[in-house]
């Protein structure tokens, strides 16, 4: 169903919900391994906590810009009861127009002069 | 591990839903967390940590399950209309009434006076529940305590220190006016108040000014406006200040318009416009009401005041009553006997709370607006039940769906929760939809109310107290019938459905079960209201029909105030004279009289008499109720003289003073004497006038229909010196034909300047007399039939239903030979159970209920056998009838195409 909704419709993105997919963008992760990459990445400034990060899960899902795998993808992983995610194609274009709408904003606060060119 | 058990109870704020599917999963990045934490300090962050972000997210996710249901349960609303709408409807007509009720229950009894800054300090002094006035000595008889003040009381009151911080008194009753408005007449209600009024209200005007202290010292012709008054004869428009209205001797100059919400201090009435009490002998020319001339004291104010700081009620009381004290001792102190002055001086003034302001009728209706408040109550619940009933088939409907959700691993508590919400999504669009209905069916109400007091009105303000009543009803109806709909449509395990449907029946024994119960509790439930309505139509009835002892058909009676016109008694006396002839001559008139009482118009003069014969038994003087009449008063009136003869022509200054009696003077005072002949000595001041006592008349209700005959004894008119200043004619028509114009005709001729103050027919002066009673009579009447409607179809569903779900065993019945009589005896056996239960339940419920609503009844007792019989009665037939269609259906059944169809 989300596939028929142009990736616009989604954005601004929540930014709980834009690190997600930049943790999926490389590899498939578990829960507290995307809480990890998003403190690692942001220098532990953003600690997502397993509420805020489940809740934008479900809405991910739903929304089906991630999807759940059916099994691990690390056969040397020792906890089964783990849920990794994955993120979606349709996941993937609307994190690339997230991109894009902060690039453009990005320009215009240059060409302001708001910020200066580097 | 501590940290664990706490977020593990921490998960329990998230939906069900949500927990199920994610809950280990947090769970496991929680011990990550910890386990990465290493140290106290940082182990308790992240336990913080998770218990904000549970406080955070938790109400978003349950937000989000609730719009998945609110978005489920239109689907299914949408889908099946007819429910939906009968739903809606009723509830809508449910939490309406209950709405409406409540709102003119909670004006007429409960509420604070609307637009007056803090109520709660008001006191008055007065009976809030007397309006009107009365003129005489008024001795402690009753209980001493004061109905009202005369303004001269009220003068004082005011200037003595040490009691209010500010005082005002008003009349009592509202004043009817013909107001000159430019060059129209306009009939308007209106108020003679003091001038600190509106200050000791604390009511600001939206235009203009208010009352001064200067309209109590001398006459000022102004007059304060009502909101409504302004916009409905001024169109709302600015200039109106300053503008005049003349009201008889009196041209009065607007000088403010009062705020929308303010009525003044009687709830429940709406005054046009208020004028300085200075002012009374100029707008209600021909008696004097502001000074005392003894032995008569004029008592006719209400006096209402803000305490000063300090002051208790008791104490305020106190210091009242010996300023009331010191004036009955110099009033009374040279006019009375030793004994008489002790009555008289055993007068007292009682203080009260007045946030509620006066109220006239708040007495009058409180019995019969609670009985009917909780008469809808009553009747949300049958509709309640009614719906449960609708929904608990509907769940049956939908167990296939509900077993298939259970199996694959829903829980029963996400389901119900589901279910719930459809019914609260129905109860919220009954109750919006309801907010609608409660405002027409106030306003319907007030209409009702008002045949009983035209004075009287009540605006629907959508208030706090309304606005939590309506949601209240609304989610209690939510609960009411979604809860054990839910259940039970909840209430299965797959194995059982499947087993049922493989039988072919549809629902189980319990679904039944639990409607059956339903219906009984509905039944249960009809039968109070049932005999409520019975009690309260007989009681209409009563009123109706009770015999008046005189003829109220073809009988006009008109009022003229000589008292504006004519200050000689002599004069007045023979214009009366020359009315009564030529209204004897008018077209269609058989004959005519007069009375200073009149018929019907709620006035009242006593007089002490000495009899001769009897000795008072106790220290009172004995006292009756007196009237000046007219030549062939009682021919006219249609009372019959069961003794003697009627006042006539001949009796005049000239002729031997007599008197008439009626029967219940008689009785009193002469035992078991001949009265004919004896003599009655009417004690009036100090003035004794002797007379003989010529005929006995039957006993006649000429105030309301409900009252207590009280001792009356008639004089005649031309035997009085003092004459009839205001006489109303009463007129006995040839025919049913109108005469009202050739009366109206005939008094023109005679004098056209002759203030006709009003001119009814008995009929339409009884009217109002007894519109109360009808009024709540047919409100009652309304809601047993709806319960009756109701329990009727609730029993027609759930047989249906039970014939429904047995089709197959009704068949196999059928094919062995089982008759159809036989089939139509056993559902309606299968009936018998429920309805004795619900009539034997309903029975002692209206049985214990019966006697609240004793105080609004008129000969007929709460607990009525013959209204009880009746009522089972008519329910009963109703049950049957709703029970007999779908039992006549099962036994036309068609066994062999019956049994195929499973």
């Amino acid at each position: 169903m989300a596939k028929d909704i142009a990736p616009h419709s989604f954005l601004p993105l929540p930014a709980s919900v834009f690190h997600i997919l930049i943790a999926l963008a490389d590899r498939d992760r578990h829960g507290y391994s995307i809480m990890q990459d998003v403190a690692a990445r942001t220098d532990g400034t953003v600690q997502l906590s397993a509420g805020t990060l489940y809740s934008s899960i479900r809405r991910m899902l739903d929304q089906e810009l991630i999807e759940e795998l059916s099994e691990s993808p690390d056969p040397s992983s020792t906890d089964e009861r783990r849920r990794y995610y994955r993120l979606t194609r349709f996941g993937r274009r609307v994190a690339a127009a997230e991109v894009a709408r902060l690039n453009a904003l990005v320009r215009q606060a240059r060409a302001t002069g708001l910020v200066p060119e580097n | 591990m501590q940290a664990v058990t706490l977020y593990r109870a921490l998960l329990r704020c998230y939906p069900a839903a949500f927990r199920d599917e994610y809950g280990e999963q947090m769970l496991l990045a929680f011990t990550d967390q910890l386990h990465d934490a290493p140290g106290g300090v940082r182990r308790a962050a992240v336990l913080t940590g998770a218990a904000r972000d549970a406080l955070a997210v938790a109400p978003q996710e349950h937000w989000h399950v609730f719009l998945q249901d609110l978005r489920y349960a239109l689907r299914t609303m949408a889908a099946r209309p007819g429910f939906t709408a009968v739903a809606i409807l009723s509830l809508a007509l449910g939490i309406g009434a209950n709405t409406a009720l409540f709102s003119l229950w909670n004006g007429v009894l409960r509420a604070p006076l609307p637009g007056v800054q803090r109520p709660e300090e008001l006191v008055m002094l007065t009976d809030p529940a007397a309006a009107g006035a009365f003129r005489g000595r008024w001795d402690g008889r009753t209980d001493g305590a004061r109905d009202w003040v005369t303004y001269r009381e009220f003068e004082e009151l005011r200037d003595s220190s040490g009691i209010f911080a500010s005082v005002m008194a008003s009349q009592s009753s509202l004043a009817l006016w013909q107001a000159r408005v430019d060059t129209g007449l306009e009939e308007v209600r209106g108020r003679l108040v003091s001038g600190a009024y509106f200050q000791v209200l604390g009511a600001n005007p939206v235009a203009g000014r208010v009352f001064t202290a200067d309209a109590d010292r001398v006459e000022t012709p102004e007059a304060v406006i009502s909101y409504s008054f302004w916009q409905r004869r001024f169109g709302g428009r600015d200039d109106v200040i300053g503008r005049t209205l003349t009201i008889r001797n009196a041209t009065l100059s607007i000088v403010g318009v009062m705020a929308p919400p303010f009525v003044g201090e009687t709830s429940g009435q709406l005054p046009d416009l208020w004028v300085p009490l200075r002012m009374q002998l100029r707008v209600m020319p021909g008696s004097d009401y502001l000074h005392e001339a003894p032995p008569d004291k004029a008592m006719w104010l209400h006096l209402f005041g803000r305490l000063k700081p300090g002051v208790t009620m008791a104490e305020a009381q106190a210091r009242a009553n010996a300023v009331l004290q010191a004036n009955l001792i110099a009033f009374y102190g040279v006019a009375a006997t030793a004994e008489r002055r002790a009555e008289y001086l055993d007068q007292r003034l009682e203080i009260s709370q007045a946030s509620r302001g006066a109220s006239y009728n708040r007495a009058e209706l409180s019995g019969a607006l609670t009985a009917l408040l909780v008469g809808v109550g009553v009747l949300l619940l049958i509709a309640c039940a009614n719906l449960a009933n609708l929904l608990l088939a509907r769940g049956t409907a939908r167990r296939a769906e509900m077993t298939l959700r259970l199996s694959l691993g829903a829980r029963r508590g996400r389901l119900m929760r589901q279910l719930v919400t459809e019914s609260l999504v129905l109860a919220v669009a009954g109750g919006l939809a309801a907010a609608v209905v409660a405002a027409a069916l106030h306003r319907a109400l007030v209409v009702m109310l008002a045949e009983a007091d035209p004075a009287f009105t009540l605006s629907f303000t959508f208030d706090t107290p309304i606005a939590l009543v309506l949601a209240g009803c609304t989610f209690a109806a939510a609960l009411l019938f979604g809860l054990l709909p839910a259940w039970q449509a909840t209430a299965t395990d797959a194995s059982s459905a499947l087993k049922e449907m493989g039988r072919g029946a549809v629902g189980s024994p319990m679904r039944a079960r639990s409607g059956r119960l339903l219906v009984g509790l509905q039944l249960a439930l009809s039968l109070p209201l049932l005999v409520g309505a019975g009690l309260l139509a007989r009681t209409a009835y009563n009123v109706q029909r009770i015999d008046l002892g005189l003829h109220v058909e073809n009988l006009l009676i008109a009022r003229v105030d000589l008292r504006a016109t004519i200050d000689d008694a002599a004069r007045r006396d023979a214009i009366r004279q020359a009315l009564l002839d030529r209204i004897r001559q008018a077209p269609g008139v058989r004959s005519a009289t007069f009375s200073q009482l009149g018929l019907f118009t709620g006035a009242f003069s006593t007089r002490t008499v000495d009899v001769e014969g009897y000795t008072p038994s106790t220290a009172h003087e004995p006292e009756t109720t007196f009237d000046v009449v007219g030549p062939g008063y009682f021919t006219t009136v249609g009372t019959r003289l069961v003794q003697g003869r009627d006042i006539q022509e001949s009796d005049t200054q000239a002729t031997p003073k007599i008197c008439v009696v009626n029967e219940t003077f008689a009785g009193q005072f002469f035992a078991r004497r001949n009265p004919i002949g004896l003599r009655v000595t009417v004690i009036d001041n100090a003035q004794k006038t002797p007379c003989l006592v010529v005929g006995v008349a039957q006993d006649a209700r000429t105030r309301s229909p409900k009252e207590a005959v009280q001792p009356r004894i008639f004089v005649p008119g031309a035997q009085q010196p003092a004459g009839v200043a205001s006489p109303t004619f009463l007129v006995r028509a040839q025919s049913d034909a109108p005469i009202a114009a050739a009366v109206r005709q005939a008094i023109a001729e005679v004098d056209a300047n002759a203030p006709l103050t009003s001119i009814r027919t008995a009929r339409e002066r009884l009217a109002p007399l007894t519109a109360q009673d009808r009024a709540i009579a047919r409100l009652a009447l309304a809601f047993g039939v709806v319960a009756l409607a109701l329990a009727a179809i609730g029993l027609y569903g759930v047989l249906s239903f039970g014939v429904a779900r047995r089709t197959s065993e009704i068949a196999v019945r059928i094919a062995l030979g089982a008759r159809p009589s036989r089939v139509v005896a056993m559902i309606l056996g299968e009936t018998a159970g429920v309805v004795a239960l619900g009539v034997l339940a309903g029975g002692a419920l209206a049985y214990a209920a019966s006697r609240y609503i004793a105080g609004v009844l008129f000969r007929v007792e709460p607990r009525d056998p013959a209204t009880f019989a009746g009522a089972v009665a008519v329910l009963l037939a109703v049950a049957a009838a709703a029970a007999y269609v779908p039992a006549r259906r099962a036994s036309k059944l068609e066994p062999v195409a019956a049994l195929r169809a499973e």
